[in-house]
């Protein structure tokens, strides 16, 4: 069977969530439960997903890759969702942050605003955020990014005090700018190869000759939705709208924001990066600094050294914060630093062919297995700490350093919440961000790049201080007075810790985890695959006869 | 003819976004963004060549020849929608900023401090 349905489970139920959430938005408690189901669902329907892909089920007889024909027209004609080992572990990371970050906005979010647009928003989110892990079809892409960022918009101004609006103006200018170009870059896409499909546009990259394909500008036009993704992931030189919009949004939405929606910046990468434009026909580069002839061979350097800025930019702006929030949000620049890095080892990898020790076999497998397993760690852990942050802002009322002091006397469980989250963020085993880290310590050897362990340890020092600071000055020493009046909220101590402890039981658990990165990124790689999988068709009759 | 005169309005048109943006007063920088959005729709309308004919004629009579392409008006059709869905939003965001803070002027917005 072509077809799969399972695969438009999850944006089915977020959609259907989005809706009944406005339909019932009179009865504040119904939208809640209405809301907390649909979160559940989704999680449910992630996983049944993520069992069926696991499982090793496939379409056009490839295993663990699913295919879905809207309207059963046949690809690269109609709209193909895919889900492979790749989407299924963006959207397992997505079920997990976005169920609890759900019952912290809940408890969080006060109740007019709950009543009046929350609810819908958070789901819509979703939508997009899913829709654009699902979609193999570029343009489509580009409609679930303008979904996600739509609800994402109205989330940041969700406050509409001053400060919310001028960081919302900011966020929503910028990414019409991003959109106008992602557009342009499609457009261009489209007329010089002829195809929206990712899975025709891989196949007709390989093979440029016969399609009547210049390759050259299909480099450039790929470089300049480069830089559409690089503004979604926050990655310098496009990262000063990031402190302001984490800031503005409310706690949960950043946990949203910097746990998931970046991540989507980092997945477009991988996939059309790694999956479609690395599958292009070599070509004549002669540009400076730039060794090999595949694309992947500028992109290279490219991700290194924003990588290697955003370490460093995130990493030094965040020790001197004065607020958790301002903290977190240069820290989540850092730590997609890490990210973007490993995947510029893994792009060196697959340019020069590089092997790496098993169960990995090529830096290529292992830099992306990295740079997915550090997603993950990064979900997690920021998402924790964002929501730490929310729970100290509502217990204590303020959120800056000068206010806060002595909170893991006052408030313990919060404490060991935001501790364990913060450790995991530093890379102590055996959490989950100790083998994020390691890994991109092992792609940066496998590699040889010394500059690259130097750099990624220097991240890590720069992480190590920033964290102490922020637990020095908000949970150790004397108790301030705001502290020592604090109301504590359990209910959202509950949340960030259930986070923190996720973070360290898949640390525990590690085995499945980096089976199922380590086949996300040989899915990734396994461009053939995915081209089989969506099995394209020559002409749009099914019986191939054409007219 | 018509390429040159396209690619001449296009570069003009991106030319007026950009400036816009890029002005102090934020009404003008919504208008700056909503004539780049609309400038890379037209932008994508000429991708699918305009020298052919309506699609829906294909074989029906004599004479059809090429055919423009319609998926790219098709994609054109949901940019616009999206873009008109995000100017709107834009315009009202821009007047929340001038019932919060009493301008729109971007250097006076930028001036305040991070405190209130």
């Amino acid at each position: 069977m072509a077809t799969e349905q399972v695969v438009v489970a999850p944006l089915l139920v977020a959609l259907v969530t989005a809706i009944l959430t406005l339909v019932v938005h009179r009865y504040v408690r119904v939208q809640k439960v209405v809301s907390a189901l649909g979160g559940l669902a989704y999680v449910g329907a992630v996983a049944m997903l993520i069992q069926r892909v696991r499982s090793g089920a496939g379409s056009h007889g490839v295993e663990g890759v699913l295919t879905y024909q809207l309207s059963e027209w046949g690809a690269p004609f109609g709209i193909t969702l895919v889900a492979d080992d790749l989407s299924a572990f963006m959207l397992g990371l997505t079920a997990v942050v976005s169920l609890l970050a759900l019952a912290f906005s809940i408890q969080y979010v006060d109740e007019a605003g709950q009543r009046v647009s929350y609810h819908p928003l958070y789901h819509f989110m979703l939508v997009g955020v899913t829709g654009s892990f699902l979609t193999a079809d570029i343009f489509n892409l580009f409609v679930w990014f303008e979904v996600m960022l739509m609800s994402s918009y109205v989330l940041v101004v969700f406050y509409s005090g001053p400060q919310h609006t001028k960081a919302a103006l900011q966020y929503v200018v910028l990414n019409l700018v991003g959109s106008a170009f992602m557009l342009l870059a499609i457009g261009g896409l489209y007329s010089t190869t002829g195809t929206l499909n990712m899975a025709d546009l891989a196949r007709r990259l390989a093979d440029p000759a016969s399609f009547g394909i210049s390759l050259v500008p299909v480099l450039g036009l790929s470089a300049v939705l480069f830089v559409v993704f690089a503004l979604k992931a926050g990655i310098v030189p496009f990262q000063w709208w990031v402190p302001a919009a984490y800031r503005a949004a409310p706690a949960p939405v950043s946990a949203m924001l910097a746990g998931v929606v970046k991540k989507v910046g980092i997945y477009a990468i991988i996939r059309l990066y790694f999956t479609v434009f690395a599958n292009a026909a070599p070509m004549d580069l002669s540009l400076p600094g730039v060794v090999g002839e595949s694309t992947l061979a500028f992109f290279g350097p490219v991700l290194f050294i924003m990588g290697a800025a955003s370490i460093i930019l995130g990493g030094v702006a965040a020790v001197n914060r004065d607020n958790v929030d301002d903290l977190l949000a240069y820290s989540s620049i850092g730590q997609v630093g890490f990210i973007v890095i490993a995947l510029a080892f893994a792009a060196g990898g697959v340019v020069a062919g590089w092997e790496a020790p098993d169960p990995y076999g090529s830096v290529a497998v292992l830099g992306l297995a990295a740079a997915l397993v550090y997603s993950l760690n990064h979900a997690l852990a920021k998402a924790a700490l964002f929501l730490a942050s929310g729970a100290v802002y509502e217990s204590v009322g303020s959120i800056e350093f000068d206010d806060l002091g002595g909170i893991a006397g006052r408030m313990p469980l919060l404490s060991t919440g935001f501790f364990v989250a913060a450790l995991s963020l530093v890379g102590i085993p055996p959490l989950l961000g100790f083998f994020g880290k390691f890994l991109v310590f092992d792609a940066a050897v496998n590699a040889g790049s010394n500059l690259g362990i130097g750099l990624a340890l220097l991240g890590a020092i720069l992480t190590i201080a920033y964290v102490t600071r922020a637990w020095n000055r908000g949970f150790w020493g004397e108790r301030s007075e705001a502290v020592e009046q604090a109301t504590p909220q359990y209910g959202l101590f509950a949340t960030v810790l259930v986070l923190a402890v996720v973070a360290l039981g898949v640390g525990v658990a590690f085995d499945p985890v980096v089976d199922a990165a380590i086949d996300a990124a040989n899915a990734a790689l396994g461009t053939g695959d995915y081209i089989e999988a969506v099995g394209l068709e020559e002409s749009l009759t099914s019986g191939g006869g054409g007219h | 003819m018509t390429e040159f005169v396209l690619a001449l309005v296009l570069g003009l048109l991106f030319a007026l976004g950009t400036f816009l943006v890029l002005r102090r007063d934020v009404v003008r920088v919504v208008w700056g963004v909503s004539i780049i959005s609309q400038a890379a729709n037209v932008y994508l309308v000429t991708m699918g060549l305009l020298d052919g004919t309506v699609p829906v004629l294909e074989g029906h009579g004599e004479g059809a020849g090429a055919v423009t392409d319609p998926l790219v008006q098709a994609l054109v059709l949901t940019a616009i929608v999206i873009g008109f869905g995000t100017t709107a939003f834009a315009l009202v965001l821009t007047y929340r900023v001038y019932e919060e803070h009493g301008t729109i002027d971007l250097l006076e917005l930028g001036g305040e401090t991070d405190g209130n």
